[in-house]
């Protein structure tokens, strides 16, 4: 079923909210945890978030965050049933409310992070004001992060091939040899990919004066902005709760 | 906003950051966001949710040679305060709790300050700013202590006796809150000594540092 919906997703043009939605809704789950918003905001804040996912090619993902929010609420409820006979259960409800509590946040985090092309995020950034100090070292992390998975991968395998047993067993025995055949390899390679890049990047007039042009164009659509009404409605239902 | 710190900061030093730092930079918060997710996950699968606790304390183990490899590339203001942000921005979006953007800021950049009275070479000041730049990463394990009251609230609008539970925390909270600090103390000075003898073993004559 995930993947026919992903399919599905991709070939009827799947929604993709502004970013700075997405952010909204990120902003609105962080309020209501720190109000400790009662079940029925929280509840309404997780469905919301996750409707960027499953309306965005990523209903796996959705369907996840609500079904481990439906199981957290499930032990919590459990647990306090039977929690006078047997005090033990309030270390699950205590994790399964804690955890709950979070899912808003999570829900809204799993939504910014895997609908969310990494052009979008820049683009959002630069409109957003965002200096070049931040802006860079984020494009750049973005652009880093396959070659680190690649480059781990490669010493991996090169420790196999000179006999180092490269499994967990080794890194539990040596865990200091480990580390460093591992790491001094992949900070020796991020030196080098630092230089390479700063040459491409000042090649393409990056850090040049004057706003940068974008091939990505972000505009608040009307969706955007019912997403971000919508957004704040748990804030809404958390005020009339309490 | 609150990002901007980074910049106008960056200016009272001797030497203003400028594209090959920020690139660095990003090169380098990658890595140790790497790290910071590995331990996240290793520490979440070996002690579930309290495993939190320790997270920042195993990243600090680790992240020493990383923190230090950046420091010497590019040993200017603004640095340690960048990649501090950066990683509490992500884990933001990520989706932690907006504490980690808040220590994210306000301890890496204390770790700059340090860091600068020994012109990012003196050790003692780099060590000193690794520890304080480490606890830039105990934002996301804050909420655990606002967990006390969401089960006490959850509990009370079930109708059930709380004070056990809430008594049964405060014993919990102080110690174990003396013990995670503590334990980012010890792992980030292990993981500084660690990453200034990778420096000195491989990195200082490979000609990588400046």
């Amino acid at each position: 079923m995930t993947a026919a919906a992903r399919a599905a997703g991709v070939r009827t043009r799947a929604l993709r909210l502004d970013p700075r939605a997405k952010l909204t809704m990120l902003a609105v789950a962080n309020v209501l945890m720190f109000l400790h918003a009662g079940p029925a905001a929280q509840s309404l804040a997780v469905v919301l978030f996750s409707l960027p996912l499953l309306f965005g090619g990523k209903a796996a993902a959705g369907v996840r965050m609500l079904a481990v929010y439906g199981v957290l609420c499930a032990v919590e409820w459990a647990s306090a049933l039977g929690v006078d006979r047997l005090p033990w259960l309030h270390i699950a409800g205590a994790t399964a409310a804690g955890v709950c509590m979070m899912m808003p946040c999570l829900t809204a985090g799993m939504a910014m992070f895997a609908t969310t092309r990494p052009g979008d995020m820049v683009c959002a950034m630069r409109r957003m004001r965002a200096p070049d100090a931040l802006v860079i070292p984020v494009v750049v992390m973005m652009r880093f992060f396959p070659t680190i998975r690649h480059d781990y991968r490669l010493i991996r395998q090169s420790l196999r091939l000179r006999g180092f047993a490269g499994g967990g067993m080794a890194l539990a025995r040596h865990p200091l040899r480990s580390l460093e055949y591992i790491l001094v390899p992949l900070l020796m390679n991020a030196a080098n990919v630092a230089r390479d890049l700063t040459v491409a990047g000042l090649a393409r007039g990056l850090g040049a004066p004057g706003e940068p042009t974008s091939m990505v164009e972000l505009r608040m659509r009307a969706v955007d902005w019912l997403a971000v009404a919508l957004s704040l409605a748990p804030l809404a239902v958390a005020a009339v709760t309490g | 906003m609150t990002q901007q710190s980074a910049l106008p900061t960056a200016q009272d030093a001797k030497r203003r950051l400028a594209v090959p730092d920020y690139i660095n930079i990003g090169v380098f918060s990658a890595l140790y966001f790497m790290i910071v997710a590995l331990c996240a996950l290793a520490s979440n699968i070996a002690f579930g949710v309290a495993g939190n606790l320790l997270l920042p304390a195993f990243a600090a183990l680790l992240a020493g040679p990383v923190f230090m490899l950046l420091n010497a590339r590019v040993r200017a203001f603004g640095a340690i305060t960048t990649m501090g942000v950066v990683l509490g921005l992500f884990l933001f979006v990520f989706g932690h709790f907006a504490t980690s953007l808040v220590t994210g800021i306000a301890f890496p950049l204390l770790g700059d300050l340090v860091a600068r009275l020994g012109a990012y070479r003196n050790k003692a000041a780099l060590l000193g700013g690794y520890v304080l730049f480490s606890f830039g990463c105990a934002g996301p394990i804050l909420p655990i202590w606002l967990m006390k009251g969401a089960y006490i609230a959850s509990l009370e609008r079930k109708g059930k006796d709380s004070a056990y539970i809430a008594s049964l925390f405060d014993h919990v909270n102080m110690a174990t809150f003396a013990g995670a600090m503590l334990a980012i103390v010890v792992g980030a000075l292990a993981g500084g000594v660690f990453g200034l003898v990778l420096l000195r073993r491989h990195f200082a004559k490979a000609g990588v540092t400046q």
